[in-house]
């Protein structure tokens, strides 16, 4: 199994991590990898993959215009708004 | 020192779709609106919401499958690409990565006076992210989410291309391809194709270096300069001992210089997996084949068919294939008259094209007009008026002043093309001119061009060229 870089997980998931818990996360998910892990003592060599069990292919729509929500119910869960944009600290890359 | 080196390109191309409504919900798909007004609860990620295919982005995607040459893939599967940014309201775009609809294509360019294969590894769809602007507020950025969920296809070309040329050819072509099948409006300004770079350089012959990647380039231009400023930095870099890094760049348009973008503290794991809320999409050979006749005709296609039956010159064929509406244009106009093509053709990317250009007017703006324009081509080629009285006359048939044979009337510019009139003008003009006529027998045919001005001259232009000149000959060889 290979070894746990709980900084760069919690980096990816944009969780902060204090320092004192990450030895904590980073062996839970250690067993939780260990566990599922189990998985590979199955030989699957012969078995084609299985994206779902319901059904066999995507459903699709045509391509058709319907509009459902406006601008208003759009931003009603916005943390902040300004006119009729979203408002988020600055980031820039 | 640079010319040991090479550079060695691939291109992402993304390409927006021009569908009516989004990949994965019935918003509207449509530039210009108001912030936040193309947006659902699917769009703006909101928990619980299901994306539902748009069968119009696979039908293009087919489509364009038909055209850059790939295989279609009867199965494909959408998975999620992790990562955070605000206008990716879900947390993830929702892509297609281990099993993309379109595989192996390629299409062929120009490069000098060759042509060049350029293959194709794949193109698939996915979602286009929201916009985020930055200076409306110096301490907050404001998000517009109409674009998110606009059906992209992504086209990932293999490294072979080797100029920006090659790269600029590589691009329209593909631009060409799309507008001439209907699947994106090529409108580069507007942000429906963009280019990634994937640049890398090397001594000639040697092995791959390590390439970097240049983001969202949306002109021409950019893409040029892009490319000449990157393809330098590295070789500065490895000149003076160093080593590329694998970086993600940022291509500044004021400066026209490239700098790195992405937070280099962790490398990026996008995790895809397969997106659970959609199952894999199956194709039948049916639906595949159903969508082959939509292609329609290619740009090759025309310029054969311009070249074998119409004999138009290469160039000017060239002209006319450059844009589908050109050529709609031009064969709608042989189809609704019988003047020759190439006489069409001639007149069309010279004069008409110019008139178009000067008067800042779109192709498309002369649809009305082909019956006139062609009415005005017969008047020409059957001698009625000369070429000289068709460029005068023109520019009033765009502008709608009238019909063309109204219009030779009201300025009196029908040609004398009645023989005896004219012998009998040409008769007058030889008088007093035995001199000239020795000349003219004695072998100088610059006389016979005096001849040709004076009795024109006399018919005040209005005289045929054509048959001046053999009437002249008649009488001068007595």
């Amino acid at each position: 199994m290979s070894d746990i870089n709980i900084k760069r997980i919690s980096y990816l998931a944009k969780l902060k991590l204090p320092s004192e818990k990450e030895e904590f996360y980073s062996n839970s998910l250690k067993d939780i990898i260990k566990w599922v892990d189990n998985l590979k003592k199955v030989d699957t060599s012969k078995t084609e993959p299985l994206h779902n069990v319901t059904e066999k292919t995507v459903s699709i729509r045509n391509d058709e215009v319907s509009k459902s929500n406006s601008v208003d119910d759009v931003l009603s869960n916005a943390p902040e708004r300004a006119q009729n944009f979203f408002k988020v600290p600055k980031v820039v890359e | 020192m640079s010319n040991n080196w090479e550079m060695v390109i691939g291109l992402e191309v993304h390409a927006q779709l021009k569908t009516s409504s989004k990949l994965f919900s019935s918003s509207p798909n449509k530039f210009g609106s108001e912030p936040n007004e193309n947006v659902n609860f699917i769009d703006s990620g909101m928990p619980g919401m299901l994306p539902v295919m748009n069968f119009g982005c696979i039908e293009m995607a087919i489509k364009t499958g038909y055209a850059l040459n790939f295989k279609i893939n009867k199965h494909s599967v959408f998975e999620r690409k992790n990562y955070f940014y605000p206008d990716l309201p879900q947390g993830y775009q929702i892509s297609q990565f281990e099993f993309p609809i379109l595989s192996e294509g390629y299409i062929n360019i120009e490069s000098g006076d060759n042509q060049k294969k350029i293959r194709i590894e794949r193109a698939h769809l996915e979602q286009d992210a929201g916009k985020s602007i930055h200076d409306i507020d110096p301490k907050y950025s404001f998000i517009d989410l109409n674009r998110v969920g606009t059906p992209l296809l992504e086209i990932v070309s293999y490294p072979d291309l080797s100029s920006a040329d090659e790269v600029i050819n590589y691009m329209s072509s593909l631009r060409q391809l799309l507008m001439y099948i209907d699947v994106c409006d090529g409108n580069m300004q507007e942000g429906s194709l963009r280019a990634d770079v994937n640049l890398s350089v090397r001594k000639k012959g040697q092995e791959l270096g390590t390439r970097c990647e240049i983001k969202n380039l949306n002109s021409f231009k950019f893409v040029k300069q892009a490319i000449e400023y990157e393809f330098q930095r590295q070789i500065n870099i490895i000149d003076g001992g160093g080593e590329i890094e694998q970086n993600t760049m940022l291509f500044d348009t004021s400066t026209g210089e490239t700098r790195a973008m992405r937070s280099k503290e962790f490398s990026h794991d996008y995790r895809y997996f397969p997106d659970p809320d959609l199952l894999p999409v199956n194709l039948t050979q049916e639906q595949i084949d159903k969508i082959k006749p939509l292609v329609g005709e290619l740009p090759q296609d025309k310029l054969n068919k311009y070249l074998d039956n119409y004999s138009l010159d290469k160039d000017i064929a060239k002209i006319i294939i450059a844009e589908k509406q050109n050529a709609n244009l031009f064969e709608k106009m042989i189809s609704e008259s019988t003047v020759k093509p190439k006489f069409i053709a001639a007149w069309l990317v010279g004069d008409i094209f110019a008139f178009l250009k000067e008067n800042n007017l779109e192709v498309n703006s002369l649809n009305d007009k082909t019956k006139d324009i062609t009415d005005l081509l017969r008047l020409i080629s059957d001698d009625v008026i000369s070429n000289k009285a068709g460029k005068e006359i023109l520019p009033k048939v765009l502008n709608g002043e009238g019909k063309p044979s109204e219009l030779v009337k009201e300025l009196g510019l029908e040609q004398v093309s009645d023989s005896g009139e004219l012998e009998k003008i040409i008769d007058e003009a030889l008088i007093g001119e035995e001199e000239n006529i020795l000349k003219f027998q004695g072998g100088s045919d610059r006389v016979l061009g005096y001849f040709v001005g004076k009795c024109l001259k006399a018919t005040k232009g209005k005289g045929n060229p054509k048959l001046i000149n053999k009437i002249l000959l008649e009488r001068l060889k007595k």
